[in-house]
C-alpha cells in the first residue's frame, strides 16, 4: 500500500479531529477498500472522476484539459519519427551492406540507446540556451496555434528520436524478407517499376508489424513523455502524474491512470484495426 | 519542361523553400526578458489554494494573495531587516498600544464580480474568520475588530503579542477576504477566489501558468508591470536552463545552481538571497532506548562535521546553523557549544559503555538530505556507530514522529529535520514546546525553564530582551543532547539586473512591488 494517509494530505496538520473525520466520510476513506473501489468505479461510469483534494477541483476537467497536450505531443512524436525512421528503413533494405545501410544501423542503434531525457537536455543546451531559436519551457500561447507548435518542436524530437531508431530497424528487416518472397521476384519479371514494386506491393506488407509496434509500443512513447512534459515543463498527464504523486493528491493519481490506461487500450485497438484494414488475411480472419 | 529557362523541379524548389521562409519567419521567436510591460517569473509549483484560513501557505499561494487581495500591512526592510509597513490598501496603522492596532483603510478600493467596496467589515469578518480556521495558531491573542466606521476600526488582542505585526498580519495569513462574496459561496473557497481586490487580477491555468494583468479597477498606486507571468517549472534544472535561454526574468534556483552561478552569474543578472529562514538539524529521540543516555547524544553532537554537510550537500551555499533562529532575526545564535571533536565523542561513548551501535537516520527523500545524510552517517561510523539510512517521501516523512498517526515515532531515533520560520523568533519555537511533544516536537522533550520564557519571548517587545530570551531557549535546547544544528538554507533568486524585486523573509516574491 501507498504510504501516507490521505485525510491528513489532503486537510494538512492543521486540521481538528472532527474535520478530519468529516472529510474521511465524505471520501468514504473509512469504508472498507473493496467498497471505496465500487464507489469509485460507478463514478466513473457515470463519468465522475473525483475531486481533487487541494483545490476540489473536477479530476475529469482536469483530465479533459490535460488530456489533449500528451496526445498532441505523442503524435507528434511518432510523426516525425515515422517520417525519418520508415523511408530511412526502405533505403537501407533497398541498399543492404553499402555504407547507407551501415550509417543507418549506426544511427538506428544510436538512437534507440540515448534515453529521451538526456536527448531532452542537450537538445535544450543546444537549440534554446546557445542558439536561442526554441522556447524552453511551456506549451506555448492558447489560441496561437504558432506558438503552440513552437513550442511542441523540442519535446516532439526528444521524444520521438529514439522511435525514428525502431522504426528504421523494424521497417528494414520486414523489408528484407518482403523483398524475397516469391510474389515480388514475379512483379520484377513482370517488368513492373521498381518504385510500383516498393510502394505498392513490398512495403504495404512490411509497414504491417510496424503499425502493430506503434500500438503496442504506444505506453512507452507516454513514459517518454513524462520527461519531456517534466523536462520542458508542460502540460499533460505524465507530468500531471509525477506532481500528484509527489504531492499524494490520490484522486487525481487515480484519474489518470484510469485516463492513460483507456488511452492505451484505445490506441491498440486502433492499430489492430489498421492492420486489418490493410491486411485482407487479418482482415478475414476477424 | 521548364518556364523561362526554370525547370520544373528547380521552380519546385524554389517554392519549397520560400514557403518554409515564410513559415519560419511567423514563428514567434522567444521575447526576452524586457521590462515594463512583461515580467516572467518562474512558480515552483502550483497553487493549492487562496483561501488564508484553509490553504497549505508559503509560495505561491502567498505570491498570487499579496497581487490580488487586500491586506493592513506588508514587509519593507529597513537596513535589510524584515519590518512591517502600512499596505497600499490603507490610510493609517497604528500601534497603539501592545493589545490595540488601529487602522483606517483607504475608500474606494472595490471587489471584484461587484461585491462592493473594500470596509472595516471585511477586516473584523476576515481575522474573526482567521481565528477560528486551521491558522488559529497565528491568531492565538487575537479577541476582536472593533469596528468605528465604514473605513476605521481596531484591532484588539487579549495580551501583548509581540510577533503580531511581523508574524501574524504581514504574512499570507494576514490577507483580508470579502465578507459578502466568501458568504456567497458557502464561508470556504479554494482557488476560484469569489472576490479580489488589488493592483491586479489573476488568470490560472492549472499545472501551467498562473497570469496577472493590471486591475482596471485599482485606484490605488500602479505597479511597474502590466502583465506578471508566472509559468509553474518545478523542475531546478529545467528553471535554471529556461532563464539561460533568456524566457524567465526571475526565478528561484536550488543551491547546486547557486553555487555555479557564484562562479559565474549568467549575463546580464543579479543573485539575491530573499532569506534564509529555514532552520535545519539533526534529530534525536531522547524516548528511544537507544537514544535514552543523554551522553550518546552528546557524542553524536561532537562527531558530526556540519561544514563537511554544508560543502558536500549545500556546495558551501548556506549559513551554518547555530540554533533555530534564523539569521537576521532576533535572537540569533552564533555559536553552539559543542563543536566537531571525534575524539571527544568517542570518549563519551566510552564513559557511556556503548559499542556497536546501530541506527536509523530517516530523511526526506531530496538530494540534498540524502547527501547530507551521507556525511553523517560516514562521521557517525568513525566513532563506531553504524547508521542505515532511509529515505521517505514526504507524506510518511512528515507523520512519523506525530503519536496520532500511528506508532512509528516510538521506532525514530535520529533523523533530519527541516522547518521554516516567520520573521519572528517565535515561529520557530512555537514547535518545540510541551504541548507540541508527539505532534510536532518528535525529539520529546520539555522544560518548565523553556515553557516560561517562550511565554515571556511572546509578552515582551523590547528587542535586547527578546535576544535573551531566545538565546537561553536555545541554550536548553542543545543542553538536551537531542539537536545537531545544521544549516540555514538560503532562498536565492537569479534576476535579471535591470529588475528590482521585493521578497518576504520567507522567501516568496512580493511581484506587485518590483520595479525596472
Amino acid at each position: 500500500m501507498i504510504p501516507g494517509d490521505p485525510v491528513s494530505i489532503a486537510l494538512g496538520p492543521r486540521a481538528t479531529p472532527e474535520i478530519q473525520a468529516a472529510y474521511a466520510a465524505k471520501m468514504h476513506l473509512d469504508k472498507p477498500l473493496i467498497y471505496q473501489f465500487l464507489i469509485f468505479m460507478g463514478n466513473v461510469l457515470q463519468g465522475d472522476l473525483g475531486a481533487d483534494v487541494f483545490s476540489d477541483r473536477s479530476v475529469t476537467t482536469t483530465m479533459a484539459e490535460q488530456l489533449p497536450f500528451t496526445v498532441t505531443l505523442a503524435v507528434s512524436a511518432i510523426g516525425w519519427a515515422a517520417l525519418v525512421g520508415i523511408p530511412l528503413g526502405c533505403l537501407s533494405a533497398l541498399k543492404p551492406n553499402t555504407w547507407l545501410d551501415r550509417f543507418t544501423g549506426v544511427l538506428s542503434v544510436g538512437t534507440i540507446a540515448i534515453p529521451s531525457f538526456l536527448v531532452s537536455i542537450w537538445a535544450i543546451l543546444l537549440f534554446s540556451v546557445t542558439l536561442r531559436w526554441m522556447p524552453v519551457i511551456g506549451a506555448g500561447e492558447s489560441g496561437n496555434i504558432l506558438d503552440q507548435v513552437h513550442h511542441l518542436i523540442l519535446p516532439a524530437f526528444a521524444v520521438g528520436l529514439g522511435w525514428v531508431g525502431y522504426l528504421a530497424r523494424m521497417v528494414r528487416a520486414s523489408m528484407l524478407e518482403v523483398m524475397g518472397e516469391n510474389y515480388i521476384r514475379s512483379a520484377r519479371a513482370f517488368g513492373l517499376r521498381s518504385r510500383t514494386i516498393i510502394f505498392r506491393y513490398a512495403l504495404k506488407v512490411a509497414i504491417l508489424p510496424t503499425i502493430t509496434l506503434i500500438g503496442i509500443g504506444f505506453g512507452s512513447l507516454l513514459s517518454g513523455a513524462v520527461f519531456a512534459e517534466i523536462i520542458f515543463s508542460r502540460p499533460g498527464i505524465g507530468k500531471l502524474i509525477y506532481d500528484m504523486v509527489l504531492s499524494r493528491n490520490f484522486p487525481v493519481i487515480q484519474g489518470a491512470v484510469l485516463v492513460t490506461v483507456g488511452l492505451y487500450v484505445f490506441v491498440t485497438l486502433i492499430a489492430d484495426l489498421v492492420v486489418s484494414w490493410l491486411d485482407p488475411r487479418v482482415r478475414d480472419s476477424l | 519542361m521548364s518556364i523561362n529557362g526554370l525547370s520544373r523541379r528547380a521552380l519546385l524548389q524554389s517554392i519549397a523553400f520560400g514557403s518554409a521562409l515564410t513559415v519560419a519567419s511567423s514563428i514567434p521567436g522567444i521575447s526576452f526578458s524586457s521590462s515594463g510591460g512583461k515580467l516572467t517569473v518562474r512558480f515552483n509549483r502550483d497553487m493549492d489554494s487562496l483561501d488564508p484560513g484553509y490553504y497549505v501557505g508559503g509560495h505561491p499561494d502567498n505570491d498570487v494573495n499579496w497581487c490580488c487581495m487586500p491586506a493592513l500591512v506588508h514587509y519593507d526592510y529597513v537596513d535589510g531587516m524584515a519590518v512591517w509597513a502600512k499596505s497600499p490598501f490603507v490610510d493609517r496603522v497604528e500601534v497603539v498600544s501592545p493589545t490595540r492596532i488601529e487602522f483606517k483603510l483607504k475608500s474606494g478600493l472595490m471587489w471584484s464580480n461587484g461585491y462592493g467596496e473594500l470596509t472595516s467589515e471585511d477586516v473584523a469578518f476576515s481575522y474573526d474568520r482567521m481565528a477560528q480556521s486551521e491558522w488559529k495558531g497565528d491568531y492565538v491573542a487575537y479577541d476582536r475588530t472593533e469596528i468605528t466606521d465604514k473605513y476605521s476600526g481596531a484591532l484588539i488582542l487579549k495580551q501583548a503579542f509581540a510577533p503580531f505585526m511581523t508574524q501574524t498580519l504581514s504574512s499570507g495569513t494576514g490577507v483580508i477576504i470579502s465578507k459578502k462574496a466568501t458568504e456567497a459561496v458557502g464561508g470556504k473557497f479554494t482557488n476560484d477566489v469569489p472576490a479580489t481586490c488589488g493592483p491586479y487580477v489573476m488568470e490560472w491555468k492549472q499545472g501551467q501558468y498562473v497570469r496577472m494583468t493590471r486591475n482596471p479597477e485599482w485606484t490605488g498606486t500602479k505597479p511597474q508591470y502590466d502583465e506578471i507571468y508566472c509559468p509553474i517549472v518545478t523542475e531546478d534544472s529545467a528553471a535554471a536552463l529556461a532563464y539561460e535561454a533568456g524566457e524567465l526574468d526571475v526565478a528561484q534556483i536550488s543551491s547546486d545552481t547557486y553555487a555555479r552561478y557564484l562562479k559565474q552569474v549568467p549575463a546580464d543578472s543579479k543573485l539575491t538571497v530573499a532569506g534564509a529562514l529555514q532552520y535545519m538539524w539533526l534529530g534525536m529521540n531522547i524516548d528511544n532506548p537507544k537514544m535514552k543516555d543523554i551522553r550518546v547524544r552528546q557524542a553524536i553532537q561532537h562527531a558530526v562535521d556540519v561544514s563537511a554537510i554544508n560543502q558536500g550537500a549545500y556546495s558551501g551555499t548556506a549559513e551554518l546553523s547555530s540554533g533555530i533562529v534564523c539569521p537576521g532575526l532576533v535572537g540569533k545564535r552564533n555559536q553552539t557549544g559543542y563543536s566537531y571533536n571525534p575524539a571527544k565523542a568517542k570518549a563519551l561513548l566510552d564513559e557511556a559503555g556503548v559499542s556497536g551501535l546501530s541506527l536509523t537516520l530517516r530523511t526526506l527523500n531530496n538530494q540534498e538530505r540524502i547527501l547530507a545524510s551521507t556525511i553523517i552517517q560516514a562521521n557517525l561510523a568513525a566513532i563506531g556507530i553504524a547508521v542505515e539510512i532511509m529515505p521517505l517521501d514526504s507524506g510518511p516523512f512528515w507523520e512519523m514522529g506525530q503519536e496520532s498517526k500511528g506508532d512509528t515515532w516510538k521506532d525514530m531515533e535520529i533523523w533530519l529535520m527541516r522547518y521554516g520560520s516567520g520573521p519572528d523568533p517565535y515561529g520557530a519555537f512555537q514547535w518545540f514546546v510541551r504541548d507540541q511533544v508527539g505532534i510536532w516536537n518528535w525529539e520529546r522533550w520539555s522544560s518548565d525553564e523553556f515553557e516560561k520564557l517562550y511565554v515571556e519571548l511572546v509578552a515582551v517587545s523590547e528587542a535586547e530582551e527578546r535576544h535573551k530570551i531566545a538565546i537561553r531557549m536555545q541554550e536548553i535546547m542543545e543542553e538536551t543532547g537531542a539537536y545537531v544544528f545544521l544549516t540555514h538554507e538560503p532562498e536565492v533568486f537569479v534576476h535579471r539586473d535591470n529588475i528590482s524585486p521585493r521578497f518576504a523573509p520567507s522567501g516568496e516574491t512580493m511581484l506587485s512591488y518590483f520595479k525596472a
